[in-house]
């Protein structure tokens, strides 16, 4: 370098009244000298509010690799974040679920009858999911996002969606392992019950809490098997046959009705 | 993939005396502290010069924004030139396209959403070596001389290292009228040097 600059013609520069030749000059210098790139005098309020700025945008959290699926599928950004962020909240169950759909297909494979427990659990699995998705006793955030515009029917469906796809992805590839699953319509057969067990609850939280409203569906539907089951007259899968599922469909219908109707006139 | 990049690569030991390439490097491994460093170094410079260019605040305080960035997203991309850790060069060169973009009114993503690596302009070229000395050579004489539509093309297009349509579109004229420009301006000087 064969000059450099004079702390006045830096201030000159810095409030732009350098003439277009000196500017020229000195820009071309200061690209390459460091040292004359400090004499120019630094506005602090300025930098300091840049840098905010500038921080507010670099800190923010990186999406997660569901969150930016679900923003390509087209959900928006707050939804996928609720959406990528439940998980979190019933960690335990999704353990608890592999665990007890493990024991259900053990028992399917080395008991008599043993495909009955797995016909008992599948459809309580996404219900108990349901129930600890959302809730006081549930979720820590829970007396904070009560009050937001989003909380309410609006949260517990988005959350209740966020649990049903594990858990019937869950249930599915069980079903799929059962000694007893030949086709794969076979190993859905517990599809049908379950989304109806999950509609009723949702239907009942109108009047009871969601927790209390799962027990209440869970118990009935876990009494049902077992009454058939000890009366011994009728096989319990009658309740899974084909005949059925028929009614298991109509009741889904007229529930997700209810539910619609429901948010409809909230 | 660039997620996978930069959880991989350690950050280096830095503070705030360390050099540019050190703190980019630090940077890419996400280290916001690093960036701070940098922005603290460079912005005002960068921001003194980008004035020269663009009158409105608003706009000029944008590109700054958007050149960091990009600098953020991208501090992998540059690669310092043996016994020189500076990354003057390369800095501006992000900032005046970002500049270019705000001032196209666009939404500015054309730029700043591309993971294009930006590679330093004008590295230290006989025009360059030439610009240096303005000031004190014959040069600067005869820039004095030239109209100041002359010169800013020749500012854009030389100094600031943009290609014609760039400069056309920092300027605001044709992209002809900038070929033109530089022509008269470059045969001007050179009827002035010799």
């Amino acid at each position: 370098m064969s000059w450099h600059l004079t702390p006045a013609q830096a201030h000159e520069y810095a409030h732009h009244r350098s003439d277009d030749v000196t500017a020229m000059s000195v820009e071309a210098h200061i690209t390459r000298c460091a040292p004359c790139r400090d004499l120019l005098p630094d506005d602090e309020a300025w930098l300091a509010r840049s840098w905010a700025d500038l921080r507010d945008v670099v800190d923010r959290p990186r999406r997660g690799p569901v969150e930016f699926l679900l923003s390509r599928l087209g959900v928006g950004e707050g939804t996928a974040k609720l959406l990528a962020a439940t998980p979190g909240l019933y960690r335990a169950w999704l353990l608890a679920t592999v665990v007890v759909l493990a024991a259900a297909l053990l028992a399917a494979h080395h008991l008599p009858r043993g495909s009955l427990m797995f016909a008992f659990t599948a459809p309580v699995v996404p219900l108990v999911g349901v129930a600890l998705a959302y809730g006081r006793g549930v979720d820590p955030a829970h007396a904070l996002t009560s009050v937001t515009p989003l909380s309410g029917q609006r949260l517990l469906f988005l959350r209740t969606s966020a649990v049903l796809v594990p858990a019937l992805t869950l249930c599915t590839a069980a079903a799929l392992l059962l000694p007893s699953a030949r086709t794969p319509w076979s190993a859905v057969f517990w599809l049908l019950p379950a989304l109806t067990l999950v509609a009723g609850s949702l239907v009942l939280s109108r009047w009871l809490p969601l927790g209390a409203a799962s027990t209440v569906v869970g118990t009935l539907w876990l009494t049902a098997l077992g009454a058939l089951t000890a009366s011994g007259g009728t096989e319990p899968l009658q309740l899974l046959a084909p005949q059925a599922q028929a009614w298991w469909a109509g009741a889904l219908i007229a529930l997700v009705c209810a539910i619609a109707w429901r948010v409809r006139t909230a | 993939m660039k997620l996978l990049r930069r959880a991989r690569r350690r950050a280096p030991d830095y503070g705030p005396d360390s050099t540019d390439a050190v703190l980019l490097a630090a940077v890419a491994a996400g280290q916001t502290h690093a960036l701070e460093i940098l922005h603290r170094r460079h912005a005002t410079w960068l921001r003194a010069r980008l004035r020269y260019r663009c009158s409105d605040p608003d706009q000029l305080d944008a590109a700054l924004q958007e050149t960091f960035l990009a600098v953020w997203r991208n501090a992998g991309s540059f690669t310092p030139r043996p016994g020189d850790t500076d990354a003057g060069a390369w800095l501006w060169t992000i900032a005046i396209r970002q500049l270019i973009s705000q001032l196209r009114k666009r939404a500015n993503h054309w730029i700043s959403d591309s993971d294009a690596d930006y590679e330093t302009i004008g590295d230290a070229s006989a025009e360059d070596t030439v610009l240096l000395n303005i000031e004190h050579g014959p040069l600067g004489a005869a820039l004095h001389s030239l109209s100041p539509e002359l010169r800013s093309a020749i500012q854009a297009t030389v100094l600031d290292g943009l290609t014609v349509r760039e400069a056309a579109q920092i300027l605001q004229i044709p992209e002809g009228t900038v070929k033109t420009r530089v022509m008269r301006a470059k045969a001007r000087l050179r009827e002035a040097l010799t």
